[in-house]
This record gives C-alpha cells, structure tokens and sequence, in this order.
C-alpha cells in the first residue's frame, strides 16, 4: 500500500493570529488561506476552531483536527477505499480524498499526495579521512542562510490504546515497525517511505488524546540549529533540545506552539529497509537521546583578564 | 522577613493579561504574574504536567486565545489565573504553583525567600 507519509495536519485553534505568526516564524510558507508550506508542499493548516469547514474537534482539548496522508496514486487511494470501507463509512469528496477515522478517533484523510519531490543539496561536512564535502573556499558557516523546512517528517500522537492504534495502521495500513519503546508504542513507517518514523504514539489517559507534536525535516543539523537558534532569539520558547534522538538518529529541537502542541524540527534521520530488525528498549531519557543541549547566550573567551590590555 | 522586593509595576501588566518575571540567568521568566483588575496572581513557570517544561509559547505570550486561562503550549493544559488549577489538559485537577506577591502603591511585590531559586533578577 503506497502511503507515503503526512501532507498536512489540520489545526482549529482559539489562537488563530498568534499561530499564523508562529508558524511563519517557524520558516514554512504563508500561502494566504491558513495553509503553511514546507517547501516540498507539505503543510500545516490553522484555522479558528468554531470554521465549519474543519473536521469535527476531539473529545479532549487538544486542537487536532485532521491528519491527511499523502499516497502515490489512485491504485493506492482505491486498495485503501476498498480495505476501511470493510468496517466503517469512508467518504469521498469531489477531488477524490478520503475521509474516516481510525480505531482510536482520529479523522484521517487520504489523498495523492501534493508534494513535489525536492531536488536540493544536503549539509556539506569536511571529515578528515574523507573526500571534502565542500570545494576549496566554499563556506560553512553562513549565519544569513534561509533555513526552510523542507518536508512534513513525523507526527506523535497520544493515544488511550496504543495497541489498538498500531494495529490498525500495521494490518489496515500496511504500515512497519522499526523499533518500539516498551509498553509505549512502535516506530511506524508506511511503505512508501524509508525514514525511519513517520508515525509514533505514546500512550496517555484519554482525556489527553490528541498530538502531541510534529516534525519537519531540515537539511542539516547546522541548519537546524540556525533555524531554532533564530526562534529563541524572536522569544520563543523551546521545549527540548537541541539533542539526537537514539532511535531514528535525528537531530531535533522542539518548540511550544500557540497551537497547543510542540513543533519540531529534525534532521539527519535514519533511512531503513525490509532488512532492517527491530530495536526494542524502555522510554526513558536515557534511550531517548544521545545527548541533550540547551541554548545559551552567545559568549566568547577573551585573552587577557577583564580590564586589562 | 526580609524586605520584600519589587517584581515589576502593575501598569506594565495588561488588565486580563500576564507576563513573565524574575528571570533565571539564561534570560528565562521563573515566575508567570496574571493581573486582574487591581490583583495580581503569580504562579511558578513550571507546568505540573513535566518538569521542566515552561508555560506559554512565547516571550509574555501565557493566556489562551480567549484570555481566560493561562496556557501551556507543550500539550495545550490550561489553568485558571485565580488559583492556578489545570481544567483541561494533560495535568487536570493539579495545579501551579503560587508565589505569594502584594500590590502596594502600583508595584508588584514578592518575597525574596518565596522566589525560585534560580531566579537572578
């Protein structure tokens, strides 16, 4: 089944302008109908939570509206039609997405995918031993550089059940496990897709259903640390990181959205096929991160004492 | 008791509105001061949910879009201005913690002993 990952998450927020101007800040393109854009086309979408065009809330408080995945063609569209409407009603509007929900309450959407495939170059590193990644007299370190998210990575929900969850999305989906904390839930990517995750759950009480953050893949570790660099200096408030993940291996650096949930970039993110074996271990900081930072004020050791010439 | 010292002035708060104060010494507000009318609640930026976690999204930027409840934008929980308890979110029914504060003459006063530690300002 040709899934390739999230297109775009669908927001009802009481925080409408605050989350427009985050989202901007964030470097994701205003396209002027409340739809923000990575720059594959991938997105995120607020709107005010009483718009009658959004998908109805969740019982919780968590602003979540809708997860739209982006599949490879109408083969795909069709197989999935076909496979929910065994057990549920599945409708289909005129440009021929689908929409249900899934075994936990979410209302998902499937569509042909919108993004457009990237053709960029990577972070260019020089590593002794190694042919140079960038030409003689070619910069590393340019502190003006655009930093876009390049494309809609991964998305965490918190879900009362995670087993009833990872089963629908394994047996319906044809989704596959890469590696799974302990009693939490699985690692999940589609089969159109090699990354390592683009769908994790953690299991809450119920009234915490919801998102619990979502991610955008940028070109590089350097650029991500521009990128959450420029958004503590406009003040925003960063939730964890910057660090790298142990499962997966990304870079992240999370921030608290006005959406009520935390956005994250990422970088640098495992890529696995049908050879790969599954990794299991226990949630906990320690499997949670290679190693963890936090941002500083910028500062620089001088040669002599204060004071002195 | 010591002396008590002076948070910020009551008019730099928004009527309805909150800010953060006392600092720690990367610049980040330990303390979320919510006015209304002439009464000021403080709480400690602390969100029961995590440790660690910081309410709010943005710098001064606490209060839900309707401005009735103070928010932690990690995961959305929000908690009542007046006796900082969580009505909806991941920590329903806890509640922030208060840092006792005074209006006298239009300044905001706390006690040093009651201010977080890390609190450099």
């Amino acid at each position: 089944m040709r899934i390739i990952g999230p297109d775009e998450m669908v927001f009802g927020v009481d925080t409408l302008e605050d989350s427009k101007a985050f989202l901007r800040d964030y470097g994701l393109e205003d396209d002027g109908t409340g739809r923000f854009l990575a720059l594959d086309g991938t997105a995120v979408t607020v709107r005010a939570k009483d718009d009658p065009d959004l998908p109805p809330p969740l019982p919780t408080n968590n602003n979540l509206r809708q997860t739209i995945w982006g599949v490879e063609d109408q083969a795909t569209l069709d197989e999935i039609e076909a496979e929910l409407s065994k057990d549920r009603t599945v409708n289909k509007a005129a440009d021929g997405t689908l929409t249900c929900q899934d075994d936990a309450g979410f209302e998902i959407a499937f569509r042909i995918t919108r993004r457009t495939e990237l053709n960029l170059p990577p972070e260019r590193i020089n590593s002794p031993g190694a042919a140079p990644g960038r030409a003689a007299n070619e910069i590393g370190a340019d502190e003006d550089a655009p930093a876009r998210p390049r494309t809609l990575s991964h998305i965490v929900y918190f879900v009362p059940d995670w087993e009833v969850m990872a089963k629908f999305y394994i047996e319906r989906l044809k989704f596959v496990i890469t590696d799974k904390f302990t009693n939490t839930g699985p690692f999940l990517r589609p089969q159109a897709n090699d990354d390592h995750h683009v769908l994790f759950m953690i299991q809450t009480p119920p009234y915490m259903q919801g998102i619990e953050h979502l991610a955008f893949h940028m070109k590089g570790p350097t650029e991500l640390m521009l990128a959450g660099s420029r958004m503590v200096k406009m003040g925003y408030q960063s939730f964890w990181g910057p660090g790298r993940h142990k499962f997966g291996s990304n870079w992240f650096w999370y921030f608290s959205s006005p959406m009520g949930v935390n956005i994250e970039y990422d970088a640098d993110m495992d890529k696995h096929d049908g050879d790969w074996t599954e990794r299991e271990a226990p949630m906990s900081p320690e499997n949670s991160q290679m190693f963890l930072f936090e941002n500083v004020e910028k500062w620089a050791p001088g040669g002599p004492p204060k004071g002195k010439a | 008791m010591t002396a008590p010292r002076a948070l910020c002035r009551l008019d730099e708060i928004a009527d309805g509105g909150a800010v953060g104060l006392c600092p720690d010494a990367r610049g980040r507000a330990t303390v979320v001061a919510v006015r209304r009318g002439e009464v000021v609640h403080a709480w400690r930026n602390l969100c029961p949910h995590q440790d660690r976690v910081r309410l709010g999204w943005r710098r001064d930027a606490f209060m839900n879009g309707e401005g009735t409840h103070l928010m932690c934008a990690a995961h959305g929980a929000l908690f009542r201005p007046e006796d900082g308890i969580c009505t909806s979110g991941p920590c329903i029914g806890d509640a922030l913690n208060r840092v006792h504060v005074t209006v006298e003459n239009g300044v905001v006063l706390g006690q040093p002993e009651d201010l977080p530690a890390e609190a450099v300002a």
